[in-house]
């Protein structure tokens, strides 16, 4: 696709996507091409860092008005040639589409390329951000508020009038105060649509493979589309189509999900839940230290769309030069997608031509450099405070400490390491377990002020062989004593 | 007006000294050629590119080049515009009003790996619709050069020859990176292919220097009859015709008017030879050659250092070398020293006249300035 915004007059182009003509304060025009004739390729034998397979094409396209674009290739063309991009011809299709400045026409372009997805005025449709805790658009951690506003856009323009926005925060985080700090509740609001509070909703069970999943009724209900936020996850490789589903059900299944491994529940939930479209937003996407605010923008500007989202999760991973997550094989066998790219069938830019490595996740990063997380799959409210603890003594200089943390840890994954610290229920019982010694156990249910100092003060203090009743109820005094303070 | 009282550069090549100590050496032997001390100069305007590529992460150069330098009364200011950095830093010289100043482009390109300084240069073209689908700083320039060959009729065979010539010259030029190193017909046709049709002799070789250029309102032997700089549209796909560069054109017409000269009076040229395919285009959209006719030029021998129009006989940027931001005052100084006969074997015959032609992007920020030696 081309896009030109030209003046009312005709006399002058931009490729950029302004309002009005600096020189006659007259109004834009678009202009759309969808057609383009190649006019130049050159195949190019140096490698660079966005860039790194080689050789790769570079096709110069011109559409029917002279307008130009390069575009890259890993396929020969001959000068002459048209371009176009063919629609997809399978179901499981993934649209891979590079964003030129326009969210909304990339937006609406790759939804057109779908293959047998119909969108009818009488549809009733929920859409599903990624909200995870309150972060800027910028910091890509939530859905970008634009592609929502694009989308909405869309659909109201198909005159479907039943729009709901729905989302729960990752758990320990407020979900209304996420969806208004990542300007999601401004974009409802300017389309008059109601946010939901997943967290808030009515709960119906459904059953897969004697696993109870309460999945919140709206997302049974209605027509949903799944918008997440392409990421990495130091826990899972990444968050994208399926991880972003995580979120549908209560809190107790969550905790059940990870507690009986993530990898293996999360497909189990997709199985029972009814198709739905994901949009995956990668118009920034993050990478690093994802899928929470630790991590880093990429600023990939693209969109991954797919009714299937094994096939895209394992399209990004593979755009992403990252491993394959190990839940996508499992959810292939389950038979929720499919996650062989080889048999996937991807439209609009190629996968091999947008290959670029996203800087992995490491899983025991946390806020803290003295600070290392010991993970065991710890579910999203331990995940999330532990990160939290580590972020408040961030700047304090310490001994190393090994924080533990969820079920499914390892006598190897503790040896060598030191000064370990278990939180949460899970860690404490599986270092029990294991016959593994820690030198504080932190229980979910102390107060967070509590937490923070007792890990400040094994953080401090190298010489700390265990936590006596003393650290305890001095911890609790000043956590006291700060609460109150607060309250003042 | 403004004259030309002294020019100083390194030895482009690969350098183990700081950017600021590459500027030292220029500035020192540009004081020297001037006959004058640092301490007359008014002001400084430096042309530099970010510090990504040299690793020394010194962005606010100028505070470095006043640390060493040691004088606080001289306003120092930085000027970036990729490779026409050092051209556009002349132009704001000739646009102020001091009396003298010092203009200096340097730059490292030899300190990263070679994938990361391909990256950064990327960096000098549209980040959504350019480097987003793969157009590094050859691959715009092997697209424009497909254009050109399908216009004009010229082939890999006349940017072998331009590549040719500017190897023969750099020969004997004690400056250049290609000094004494005899490069063939052979070894350019042979050269692998970076991106068809641009072999590697068909691209300029990234270097190490510094050049710098003392300019006076007091007059000397050589004045600066036109300045000219015009800034094109990024994305060189959004011109019209890729085939020709608006900003020269704009910025060529303008410099012979101030000069109230034609190409004809043109005695011989330094010009921004980034890419072979570029030097053929640069002869036309400077007024050497009718649109297309770029080809004969070279083919006819009229640009080599014996023609009648010798075109980059420092070798250029091709086999002098191209160290992004010192580029543009390196060209000046080759026309000086011409000027005043002190080229040693590659001085040619007849140096009134000199145009020198810097460009940043693929067309997007065009410099030319004319020189004309004076005498006295």
């Amino acid at each position: 696709m081309i896009i030109r915004w030209v003046s009312e007059d005709g006399k002058r182009k931009w490729i950029y996507p302004i309002k009005r003509d600096i020189y006659t304060k007259g109004k834009i025009v678009k202009q759309v091409s969808k057609k383009a004739k190649v006019i130049g390729i050159t195949k190019v034998n140096i490698p660079s860092p966005m860039h790194p397979i080689i050789p790769y094409y570079v096709l110069l396209l011109e559409d029917e008005h002279s307008n130009r674009i390069p575009k890259k290739t890993m396929r020969e063309y001959k000068i002459g040639e048209d371009y176009e991009i063919s629609l997809a011809t399978t179901d499981g299709a993934v649209i891979i589409t590079k964003i030129k400045y326009d969210v909304y026409e990339y937006l609406k372009e790759s939804i057109e390329l779908l293959h047998n997805y119909g969108i009818s005025p009488e549809d009733k449709i929920l859409i599903k951000p990624s909200i995870i805790e309150p972060a800027y658009q910028y910091q890509s951690v939530t859905t970008n508020p634009e592609l929502l506003d694009a989308l909405i856009t869309y659909l109201k323009e198909k005159g479907i009038k039943d729009i709901v926005v729905a989302e729960q925060a990752m758990l320990g985080n407020d979900t209304m105060a996420s969806a208004k700090k990542a300007g999601i509740l401004d974009v409802c609001k300017k389309h008059e649509i109601s946010f939901i509070d997943l967290a808030k909703s009515e709960y119906i069970e459904k059953t897969y493979d004697n696993f109870n999943f309460r999945i919140a009724r709206e997302i049974l209900e209605r027509k949903v589309i799944n918008l997440p936020v392409m990421k990495t996850n130091s826990q899972i490789v990444i968050s994208g189509a399926m991880e972003n589903m995580l979120r549908i059900v209560d809190e107790e299944t969550q905790k059940k999900m990870f507690k009986n491994d993530i990898e293996k529940t999360l497909p189990k939930l997709i199985k029972v839940v009814p198709e739905f479209l994901s949009i995956g937003d990668a118009t920034i996407g993050l990478q690093a230290q994802g899928p929470t605010l630790l991590g880093e923008p990429a600023f990939l500007n693209m969109l991954f769309l797919s009714k299937d989202p094994v096939a895209l999760d394992a399209v990004f991973t593979e755009a992403s030069m990252l491993k394959k997550p190990h839940y996508l094989k499992i959810a292939d066998v389950l038979g929720v997608g499919n996650c062989d790219t080889e048999k996937i069938e991807v439209i609009g830019d190629e996968l091999e031509a947008i290959k670029c490595p996203l800087k992995a996740a490491e899983n025991n990063a946390s806020a803290h450099t003295n600070m290392k997380l010991i993970d065991g799959k710890a579910n999203p409210y331990i995940f999330n405070i532990a990160l939290k603890m580590t972020a408040k003594l961030v700047g304090l200089l310490g001994e190393e400490v090994n924080l533990v943390i969820g079920s499914f840890i390892t006598k190897e994954m503790l040896q060598k390491k030191s000064r370990l610290v278990a939180y949460g229920k899970d860690a404490i019982e599986q270092m029990e377990k294991l016959g593994v010694k820690a030198i504080a156990e932190i229980p979910e249910e102390m107060g967070d002020i509590e937490k923070v100092i007792l890990l400040k003060s094994i953080l401090q203090n190298p010489n700390k062989e265990n936590i006596t009743v003393a650290d305890n109820l001095k911890s609790k005094i000043i956590g006291l004593g700060m609460k109150v303070r607060k309250k003042f | 007006m403004h004259y030309i009282k002294g020019v100083g550069m390194t030895r482009f090549g690969v350098h183990v000294k700081t950017t600021q100590e590459l500027c030292y050496d220029a500035i020192m032997e540009a004081l020297d050629d001037a006959d004058m001390p640092l301490s007359e100069i008014d002001e400084i305007i430096i042309a530099k590119g970010d510090s990504a590529n040299d690793g020394e992460r010194q962005r606010l150069f100028q505070g470095v080049m006043s640390s060493i330098l040691q004088d606080e009364n001289i306003p120092i200011i930085r000027v970036t515009a990729a490779c026409s950095g050092g051209g556009a830093a002349l132009w704001n010289i000739i646009n102020s009003q001091a009396k003298n100043s010092l203009v200096v482009g340097v730059d490292k390109l030899t300190s990263a790996p070679t994938k990361y300084v391909t990256d950064n240069l990327m960096m000098a073209s549209e980040r959504i619709y350019e480097q987003a689908e793969g157009l590094s700083f050859p691959v715009q320039n092997a697209l424009i050069a497909q254009q050109y060959m399908i216009m004009s009729g010229a082939t890999i065979k006349d940017f072998a020859l331009v590549a040719l010539k500017n190897h023969e010259n750099a020969f004997d030029n004690p400056k250049a990176r290609f000094y004494k190193k005899k490069i063939t017909l052979e070894m350019i046709k042979k050269s692998p292919v970076v991106a068809s049709p641009l072999r590697l002799f068909d691209c300029s070789i990234s270097v190490d220097g510094a050049a710098a250029a003392i300019i006076s309102k007091d007059k000397t032997d050589i004045e600066i009859a036109g300045s000219s700089l015009y800034v094109d549209r990024l994305p060189a796909f959004e011109s019209e015709d890729m085939t020709s560069w608006q900003g020269t054109i704009l910025a060529v017409k303008s410099a012979y008017n101030q000069a109230g000269i034609t190409p004809k009076d043109v005695d011989f040229v330094e010009l921004h030879d980034a890419f072979t395919p570029v030097e053929l285009m640069a002869y036309e959209d400077l007024g050497f050659a009718k649109k297309g006719g770029g080809k004969k030029l070279i083919r006819n021998g009229i640009t080599k250092i014996n023609g009648t129009l010798p075109v980059n006989a420092s070798g250029g940027l091709k086999a002098k070398g191209h160290p992004v931001s010192a580029t543009g005052v390196s060209q000046i100084y080759e026309i000086v020293k011409q000027m005043r006969g002190q080229a040693e074997k590659r001085q040619l015959d007849k140096t009134r006249v000199g145009l020198v032609h810097n460009v940043g992007g693929v067309g997007s920020t065009v410099t030319v300035h004319i020189l004309r030696h004076i005498g006295g």
